[in-house]
């Protein structure tokens, strides 16, 4: 069988044949995935960072830690699994509140003019 | 309801833009004039799906084909300092295709669909990685050009629509300027160095300028469906202004080195402000996208084979693993 | 102390891990899927950056070449690892399964240094700790959901464990003024480590479904400790310093 001569020593020693091989991969040959989630440090939050495909919480930790720790700083870890994830269709619709909520901020409610007010009153006495 | 999204019944299917609901296409390019980002479970145009997923997808695979020209030369990196560098790199190259897969997939089309599309040679990769690294200092070149010529494309589309392409682009970008500065220090460590060493870089850069060149694509040709996509910031610059930028950026640095290119036309017209070239050989470039570059066919065996080989690991833990789902993001 | 024997003992430690993260480095790209290639990868620069490290302590405190030179420019036969971490890569049931045997013994190993009088050593030792609980981690992982997984994988991790049992008890082959170091409480006796590696292992190997090899009856791969080796070791030395012997005198 007439293999591949490959610059990559790895590669020659692979003796791959010159002849095109036909790899197909199943469904589901990868996996489910897990949602990440990353905190920098202790008393920061966890922040999503992305998934890995795994077939188990373990592995997809053991995954994880490589793929999103092992630049940045990490004090911890989480991993869920994508399908536990309970979420609501186009969900960004619920989000579009009328505007005239004002009165859940703090600059809604004004107390100044109401103090300038008294004082000027209590002056004239 | 769960986080599992809609799935086109057939992504490859082309429905054009002109079929799409008026009111929701005119909504849609309202949201991306105003510089929103499209995320998963909004609404899109079929066109604008499958356009991205065919984009980011030959971004994931040109990432882990992208590990094979430099993985040459892992087992023999001199020392120790640039063996975990390289050994980094590489790993790296890798981490970014499981990020660019995980963007792609979010739009519908699971990884296994990919991956066998590469292997069957259904969907391309970049060029560039169908050439052979010859010396290790094919390795340098490598890491400081053509991954400096890789940023330039990746700022700009980290500037796009997507959010989760964004989102990957934004860590993918963070850890290139370690390949460029890697890249950067091993080509002046040789260009410095000795006068064998100064040999080797200057042969390196000769055999890599041509795919330099083509990196961005070949010129621009402009075109409704251009236009399109440029509208739909899926594609953020055209081909030509790319490799603009890059040559600006690099030629000087190349030039400082007293290294050359093998382009004698090679300069910067300073009245336009634009760098002239001479024909990189575009029959070349189309060639090598056909299948007919040095090393298109070793590339695609050594994936097939890790794929085969890794196929007992897998079909071993399926038992274990739920039904996939789409990503969140 | 015995210095000569202390410093035979740290390049032991040392060839172990290049050695090993060279192999484990073969991987890079090759993984069986890719969140693996990036996890495995990560140990092989954690094992090779351990080797740069303890070849540093030889070459600041015992006057040893600098690690380059003493790492990829030495002849095979002064190599001193064991013969378990020159063996190809083989099939990825091979890798994980040397890969797990090599991490517990690594794991008691820096434990027993830890509180080594030679304080170059214990710091190592120290330093090291969090990533050896990681590759420890990894490979209890996946031998437990191998062996757990089908019975084709349960038959290759069988089959691996079975192949690589004697090199792995080479890995405690004692090297010449041992005794010496353990009187002097420098570092713990080869017999403990192989007595607390087995502890270790031998419960997991059996939660995972494999069936442990009785110790006592295998005879140990030895000889890497004294600079025997398997033929594979050659090739790996020439393969390794390639670039680096077209000129040894300058920086690459």
């Amino acid at each position: 069988m007439a293999t591949i001569k490959s610059l990559d020593p790895r590669v020659a020693r692979a003796e791959l044949p010159t002849e095109p091989t036909e790899v197909v991969l199943n469904p589901e040959e990868q996996w489910e995935t897990y949602e990440v989630f990353h905190q920098k440090k202790s008393g920061a939050r966890h922040i999503h960072q992305g998934t890995v495909h795994a077939p188990s919480s373990e592995l997809a930790y053991t995954f994880a830690k490589e793929q999103y720790g092992r630049r940045d700083q990490t004090y911890s870890i989480w991993v869920v699994k994508t399908s536990q994830v309970f979420t609501v269709e186009n969900d960004n619709s619920l989000y579009k509140t009328v505007p005239e909520k004002q009165y859940r901020n703090a600059g809604f409610y004004k107390v100044r003019d109401k103090i300038e007010k008294f004082k000027r009153q209590m002056n004239e006495h | 309801m769960y986080g599992g999204g809609f799935i086109p019944d057939d992504i490859d299917k082309k429905v054009p833009v002109d079929q799409e609901d008026p009111v929701r296409l005119e909504e849609f390019q309202a949201r991306i004039d105003a510089g929103e980002k499209i995320e998963p479970h909004d609404w899109m145009p079929h066109e604008y799906r499958r356009q991205l997923i065919r984009l980011i997808e030959q971004h994931a695979h040109s990432e882990i084909i992208g590990a094979l020209p430099e993985g040459t030369w892992i087992t023999r990196a001199p020392g120790f300092r640039r063996k975990l560098s390289l050994l980094a790199k590489v790993q790296d190259e890798v981490g970014h295709a499981q990020l660019l897969y995980n963007a792609a997939e979010t739009l519908g089309k699971p990884r296994e669909a990919m991956i066998n599309d590469l292997l069957s040679g259904k969907s391309k990769y970049s060029n560039v990685f169908n050439y052979p690294a010859k010396t290790w200092a094919d390795t340098a070149v490598i890491a400081w050009l053509i991954d400096a010529a890789a940023i330039v494309n990746q700022t700009t589309n980290a500037k796009g629509s997507y959010g989760p392409y964004c989102r990957a682009l934004d860590r993918i970008c963070q850890e290139e300027s370690f390949h460029l500065f890697y890249g950067y220090e091993s080509v002046v460590t040789l260009a410095t160095g000795t006068e064998q060493q100064r040999a080797m870089v200057q042969e390196a850069l000769t055999r890599w300028w041509k795919p330099i060149m083509h990196f961005h694509g070949p010129p621009d040709t402009s075109s409704v469906h251009g236009n399109q996509l440029e509208r739909w910031k899926v594609k953020m610059a055209s081909n030509d202004a790319m490799r603009q930028t890059f040559l600006n950026m690099y030629v000087p640095k190349i030039w400082e080195l007293g290294l050359t290119v093998p382009d004698p036309d090679l300069k910067k017209n300073e009245e336009t402000g634009q760098w002239e070239f001479g024909d990189p050989d575009w029959d070349e470039f189309w060639e090598v996208i056909k299948g007919n570059g040095p090393c298109n066919h070793e590339r695609l065996q050594v994936r097939r084979k890790a794929e085969e080989d890794g196929r007992w690991v897998r079909e071993a833990l399926m038992a274990r693993s739920g039904k996939q789902v789409l990503p969140l993001s | 102390m015995n210095t000569s024997a202390l410093e035979n003992y740290i390049l032991k430690t040392a060839d172990d891990l290049l050695v090993l993260g060279h192999r484990h480095s073969e991987w890079t790209a090759f993984g069986p899927v890719i969140e693996e290639d990036i996890a495995f990868c990560s140990m092989a620069q954690d094992k090779v950056g351990q080797a740069q490290a303890l070849y540093n302590v030889l070459h600041t405190t015992f006057g040893y070449d600098h690690p380059d030179t003493l790492a990829f420019l030495r002849e095979e036969g002064k190599y001193t690892c064991a013969q378990l971490v020159e063996l190809p890569n083989g099939g990825y049931d091979t890798s994980l399964m040397r890969h797990f045997l090599f991490d517990h013994a690594e794991r008691v190993r820096l434990a027993s240094l830890v509180s080594c009088p030679f304080e170059p050593l214990a710091n190592l030792a120290k330093k090291f700790k969090g990533e050896v609980e990681y590759h420890v981690l990894h490979a209890n992982t996946w031998i437990d959901q191998l062996g757990n997984g089908t019975e084709v994988s349960k038959a290759r991790m069988q089959t691996a464990l079975d192949e690589l049992a004697p090199y792995a008890l080479g890995l405690f082959e004692a090297i010449e003024g041992e005794q010496e170091l353990v009187e002097q409480g420098v570092v713990v006796s080869e017999q403990d480590l192989q007595a607390q590696w087995q502890a270790a292992i031998d419960p997991i190997l059996e939660k995972a479904g494999l069936a442990a090899p009785d110790w006592s009856s295998i005879t140990p791969v030895v000889g890497g400790r004294k600079g025997y080796h398997s033929e594979y070791l050659a090739p790996l030395v020439k393969e390794m310093s390639e670039v680096l012997v077209i000129d040894t005198e300058v920086e690459w």
